[in-house]
């Protein structure tokens, strides 16, 4: 499997270079005491109820914004080769009709572990909104924007 | 970041970059994988030494990376080049990035430890 073939227009993709080498990277995604720490756009919190990393195994988890507002989330792996791939469905929880697939890939670099995530939708509609809204980011913009105000403020 | 700010000039920062018509094309082929110079430059029928400038702007600002295979440089798109600029659209790729931005803290955090 290589992320290396043109996208269609049902997929989304973002890649990132991370300056760790890729078992740590890998590991990141393997506990939920890791991804506690970093998934999420700034700001969110993340409230685990399941967790089982294996394939067929579920994360069950509530993201809290920055404004308060919960959105439920629900992963469930359908690979994973480590320390190279992982793929996962995700939506908002088993039966949701909006579920996309997302795989994840690290490859190793001189500098770091580059990881290229690829998110395939149902529909092209479907990827189009997820583009513009995604993760409920706009309500969670306009917080972090007035949170960026009030803080400038209190500073002056 | 503060590194990052003072080595990049006044002019060179992703806005920038991307308001040339040329570079936003090459940002647009370097979306769905990495590519070669001579594979971009065909491919907007412009000649490598031009697009190699681009590049190098693009570089420069964060929006591509580079990665050599064997002989070849591959270049391909940069989230964290991208994170001011999907600032301001939202949506999957600003998660993505502020996600993987906060992932490459904390993988650099473990990294520290294990040194110690």
């Amino acid at each position: 499997m290589t992320p290396d073939t043109a996208l269609s227009d049902r997929q989304l993709m973002v890649s990132r270079l991370i300056e760790g080498p890729r078992d740590l990277v890998f590991e990141a995604f393997t506990e939920v005491r890791h991804l506690s720490q970093w998934w999420g756009p700034k700001g969110f919190t993340t409230t685990t109820r399941t967790f089982e990393f294996s394939k067929g195994g579920v994360w069950e988890f509530t993201m809290h914004g920055p404004d308060g507002t919960d959105y439920p989330n629900w992963i469930q792996w359908t690979e994973i080769r480590a320390p190279e791939v992982i793929v996962l469905r995700h939506g908002e929880g088993p039966d949701d009709p909006e579920q996309f697939s997302s795989t994840f890939f690290f490859e190793e670099r001189t500098d770091g572990t580059q990881v290229i995530l690829r998110s395939e939708f149902k529909t092209k509609t479907l990827r189009d909104r997820a583009a513009e809204e995604y993760g409920a980011i706009e309500g969670g913009n306009q917080t972090l924007e007035s949170l960026g105000t009030y803080v400038t403020g209190s500073l002056e | 970041m503060i590194s990052d700010m003072a080595r990049a000039r006044t002019t060179a920062d992703a806005f920038n970059a991307i308001a040339e018509p040329h570079r936003r094309e090459i940002l647009t082929l370097l979306r769905g994988r990495e590519r070669v110079v001579s594979d971009i430059a065909n491919a907007m029928g412009m000649n490598q030494p031009a697009v190699s400038k681009h590049l190098r702007v693009l570089r420069e600002v964060g929006l591509v990376y580079v990665h050599p295979d064997g002989k070849q440089r591959r270049y391909g798109l940069d989230a964290q080049g991208l994170e001011p600029v999907h600032g301001w659209t939202g949506g999957f790729e600003e998660y993505w990035s502020e996600s993987l931005e906060r992932l490459n803290t904390h993988v650099k955090e473990r990294k520290r430890e294990e040194e110690r």
